[in-house]
């Protein structure tokens, strides 16, 4: 089961994209290149999901967005972290982390230390 | 800072709308291409890395869409969108729009019309300065009464009115009586009115001897003195008494109400202890002193009412103003109109329930044949939320034409309302359509089409996209939508049903009242009022003299029949009380004497009324002399002597020093209104002659009278001979209230006429509305069974067959909604009971004709789609589709 790319967890594609861009700004393409890139291809993601989250996401203030030009010389819409991304991003993490942990803990709990 | 970039990015997002489209869709255009190189890049063919790409991409229009609505203008783009389609689609199928949006405007037009009455009448504050802190004692009192309050009372200012006083100006002109109305001297500044010319009363003007002022209507001021501004300090001489003229009153003050043409002070005389204790007995409004409570003030003016029944110079009865109160003064002027208008609103209410079932109706059907388009929508990715959206914005589109329409008619209608009306409903003038209005006509377009889209709203977007495109419109939503339309029309029938009965009723109960007998016979009958000033009469033989020309001349006139005087026409809104002394029936000291109505009549009168006596004789030529005689009506003989004749016994008016003799016995007339001869407070009716014992409760004779007059020429002829006759004897003597009686008649049933045709207007309209919903439902029936009739045709299906197979369903409607509507009626027509008349509300007859006619007209609609099912022709129906 190993090298199957899993489905990303609902709610958690708004986090991966949020550390995407805080990498240095991307274009949607790229933010979906990146997130295959730092997780091995372990991660599935419905390309035509990605754009809602990136335009909620800016809704939102978290990330922003301008024009600029690709590699290959093309017109792309670059989005960039804000401060509050900045912060929103640690947040999340932080809560990630604690939430892991304990739902961690709960699953390798034996029936000894019940 | 978080919800500042949402709002901006909202902002943006609306205003910069084409921009943004364009934008994204180079971006998603990018992703896709910029995938497919990849692929290329990786050896994957370009056709092939193409195709892969959009696959793996996924919708792109159900993505824009989400991205649309992540970027929080989903919503004014998709109401835009949905607007733009929904009136394109209405656009298409014109017949449905006209008939729907006409349907609608019925509904909101009557509404809004009843609506501008509710709320120009019953809602709107007062049209005065800090109208919440006026009241209305609930009680009348005497001058002095009043004038003790005005000292006593610490929670309010108070003032006094009395309206329906007439004036006779002369010395402009031809001499006019004017309706006016006496007040106390801070009526005005109480209300916070303010004069649009001069000024109005000081305090204690209203005292004898310096009373002497009249303040003009706006209207009198423009008709009788030209507008004229010198007017302010001249005297012009009312009832023979000059007055100053100190202000004029802007058009728009119109208390107590739009009749009084002026006002003049209250005449507070204590020396005169008869006019100051027993007089006039007036309403008292108020204004609450700033952060006085209503209940403090209550609480006082019980105090005062134990406190001012000492006062009198004579016993006062207990139970007079034993339930004294203060109330808003809202509520006091419109106690009397409110009770009706609100089943007015009630009735109306019912026509737009129906309206909305019929549109609702339309729209299922329409939606049924709409099936394949939805069901292509919902195949492209539309949710059922989204379908659902569109539908109802689409309702409340439509319900945004009926109800700008409805606008159109309610303008018409309330015209018609204040046509039909009665011209004595408070505050009727005061009724407009204006923002108030638009407001809640809006409000109710907008409640319209959510009320009648909900249901074709949900129901479509239920549809299954597969079933439904398979199956040429037979889609398995059918059969639902159908129990669905089956309801909205059996409600429809069972509103309708409660709307006719309702005005079933009130029909009956106003042929009733016209069909009364009112004890005298109107047809070839004029009435006019003479009117001498007061101060004419002070000397009886000069008045009698006067009248007794008067009468004289007009019996000679040529084409009068005959001609006779009252002082209190029937059905004309005057009363003339006056305690008696009966035979048998003495008060005992400390105790009154009976409240009777005196009629005061020429010798001839009742043969002019056609009023002939039941026992004994009317009253002769002679008694004009001075014979002591009086007439008396049958149930006044009857609550008094019982059992025996009443003929020869005696009786008196107060302070009459002889009796007199009954002469004879009339039968009852309705002088009152149409339904009672007297208010409950007057003990018994008496006739006596016109001469100079025939006093009031001044002392004087009367001086107002109207005379009537039988014959057959037309009013404009009779008019211009009075005219001729009174300003010959006397130039100062106005002739006014000119009327055949017929008219006083058809006055007096207003109410209940106006009442009565409103209803049976809406009741029309239900009636037809109905009828529409069960024609439509089944007509839809038989054209989507078509197939199934024409194999049972081919089967052997007899004309009788098809008969019964569709007036069954018909039928089911039909008696669902009747018997539905009966048991509603049951209970709404309760509320009804104050406007009826000799008739129940449970009246039996009324119920089975209306059920009998509802029965029919139901069935009458079936017809024509029978008719069509009876038609079909097998093979065309079998080769449809």
């Amino acid at each position: 089961m190993g090298n199957k790319p899993v489905d990303v967890l609902q709610g958690t594609l708004d986090m991966l994209i949020l550390k995407a861009v805080s990498l240095g700004p991307l274009h949607g393409y790229g933010v979906l290149l990146r997130i295959q890139q730092i997780s091995k291809d372990r991660l599935e993601i419905q390309q035509g999901s990605l754009y809602p989250a990136l335009y909620r996401l800016q809704h939102q203030g978290w990330i922003a967005s301008e024009w600029g030009e690709s590699e290959n010389k093309r017109k792309a819409k670059y989005y960039r972290l804000t401060a509050a991304g900045k912060r929103k991003l640690l947040n999340e993490t932080e809560k990630w982390n604690r939430m892991a942990d304990v739902i961690a803990g709960i699953l390798s709990t034996k029936r000894e230390e019940v | 800072m978080s919800s500042w970039s949402r709002i901006r990015s909202w902002v943006r997002a609306t205003i910069r709308r084409p921009e943004m489209e364009q934008e994204m869709d180079t971006e998603l255009q990018f992703h896709m291409e910029a995938y497919a190189t990849d692929l290329v890049r990786s050896g994957v063919p370009h056709e092939e890395a193409m195709r892969c790409s959009r696959l793996e991409f996924g919708g792109v229009e159900r993505t824009k869409e989400e991205c649309r609505g992540a970027r929080g203008v989903g919503f004014i783009e998709t109401f835009l969108q949905d607007l733009k389609y929904g009136a394109r689609t209405l656009r298409k199928s014109p017949g449905f729009t006209i008939i729907a949006a006409l349907t609608l405007a019925l509904g909101i037009g009557a509404n809004t019309a009843i609506f501008s009455l509710v709320d120009g009448i019953l809602l709107r504050p007062l049209p005065y300065s800090n109208p919440e802190q006026l009241v209305s004692v609930k009680g009348t009192y005497p001058k002095g009464g009043f004038v003790a309050m005005r000292e006593h009372m610490h929670t309010m200012d108070v003032a006094a009115y009395s309206e329906d006083h007439e004036f006779n100006l002369t010395g402009y002109g031809e001499a006019v009586r004017l309706p006016g109305t006496l007040v106390s001297a801070e009526m005005f500044s109480m209300l916070g009115a303010r004069p649009e010319l001069g000024q109005t009363f000081y305090p204690g003007e209203d005292g004898a001897g310096q009373d002497n002022f009249v303040v003009l209507s706006h209207a009198l001021w423009q008709q009788h003195f030209a507008g004229d501004r010198a007017i302010i300090g001249r005297v012009i001489e009312l009832e023979g008494v000059g007055r100053q003229v100190v202000g004029v009153m802007p058009a728009d003050f119109r208390f107590p109400s739009a009749r009084t043409a002026l006002w003049v002070p209250l005449h507070n005389d204590a020396r005169n202890t008869a006019a100051y204790w027993a007089g006039d007995f007036m309403p008292v409004i108020g204004r609450l002193h700033a952060g006085t409570k209503l209940e403090q003030a209550r609480a006082e003016i019980k105090m005062f009412q134990s406190r001012v029944t000492k006062m009198f110079p004579w016993p006062m009865p207990a139970k007079w103003n034993a339930d004294v109160s203060v109330v808003p003064l809202r509520d006091g002027m419109v106690a009397d109109v409110r009770g009706r208008l609100l089943i007015l609103l009630g009735a109306v209410v019912l026509v737009l329930l129906i309206a909305c079932a019929n549109v609702a109706n339309l729209t299922l059907s329409r939606a049924t044949t709409r099936e394949k388009e939805i069901a292509i929508r919902s195949a492209l990715g539309a949710g059922r939320k989204r379908i659902a959206t569109q539908l109802l914005t689409e309702s409340i589109l439509l319900a945004g034409f009926g109800g700008v329409l409805g606008l159109v008619f309610a303008k018409g209608g309330l015209w018609l309302l204040k046509a039909t009306l009665p011209t004595d409903m408070p505050r009727l003038m005061d009724v407009r359509l204006d923002w108030r209005v638009l407001v809640f006509t809006a409000g109710l377009a907008i409640l319209t089409g959510f009320f009648f889209g909900l249901a074709p709203a949900l129901q479509s977007s239920r549809v299954a996209p597969v079933e439904s495109l398979k199956s040429a419109g037979r889609g398995a939503a059918i059969s639902v939508s159908q129990r669905l339309r089956s309801t909205l029309v059996v409600a429809e029938v069972a509103f309708a049903v409660m709307l006719v009965l309702s005005a079933g009723l009130l029909i009956r109960s106003f042929w009733a009242i016209s069909h009364t007998n009112p004890g005298f016979k109107s047809e070839h009958l004029l009435t006019a009022r003479i009117a001498p000033n007061e101060s004419f009469c002070e000397e009886a033989g000069r008045c009698l003299a006067f009248y007794r020309s008067v009468v004289n001349q007009a019996q000679a006139s040529p084409g009068f029949a005959g001609a006779a005087l009252v002082n209190t026409l029937p059905l004309g809104g005057r009363i003339t009380k006056r305690n008696v002394d009966l035979e048998e029936h003495i008060a005992a000291p400390g105790e009154n004497a009976p409240l009777f109505w005196l009629d005061v009549v020429t010798p001839n009168y009742f043969r002019v009324m056609g009023i002939s006596a039941l026992a004994g004789r009317e009253f002769k030529d002679a008694d004009e002399a001075g014979s002591t005689v009086a007439v008396v009506t049958a149930s006044t003989a009857r609550r008094y002597w019982p059992g025996e004749n009443a003929i020869g016994k005696h009786m008196r008016l107060l302070k009459e020093k002889e009796w007199r003799t009954v002469v004879g016995v009339i039968p009852d007339v309705r002088a009152f209104d149409i339904q009672t001869s007297e208010p409950e407070w007057i003990e018994g009716t008496v006739y006596v002659p016109y001469n100079s014992s025939a006093t009031l409760e001044d002392g004087r004779v009367p001086a107002e009278m109207t005379i009537a007059v039988r014959t057959n020429l037309d009013a404009a002829q009779v008019e211009s001979t009075l005219r001729r006759i009174v300003s010959g004897l006397n130039q100062e003597v106005p002739i006014s209230e000119m009327k055949t009686m017929e008219k006083v008649v058809s006055e007096a049933v207003a109410t209940p006429a106006s009442t009565t045709s409103l209803f049976a207007t809406f009741a029309s309209l239900a009636l037809v509305l109905g009828m529409i919903g069960i024609y439509g439902v089944l007509a839809f029936l038989v054209s989507k069974r078509t197939r199934e009739i024409g194999i049972r045709v081919a089967l052997g299906a007899r004309r009788q067959d098809l008969l019964w197979l569709v007036m069954r369903e018909g039928a089911k409607f039909s008696f669902a909604g009747i018997a539905l509507g009966l048991a509603g009626a049951l209970v709404v027509t309760r509320l009804l009971a104050s406007e009826l008349y000799g008739v129940s509300p449970m009246d039996a007859a009324t119920y089975f004709s209306v059920t009998g006619a509802m029965a029919a007209v139901t069935l009458l609609a079936c017809y024509v789609p029978t008719r069509r099912a009876m038609r079909v022709d097998p093979l065309t129906a079998l080769r449809e589709d």
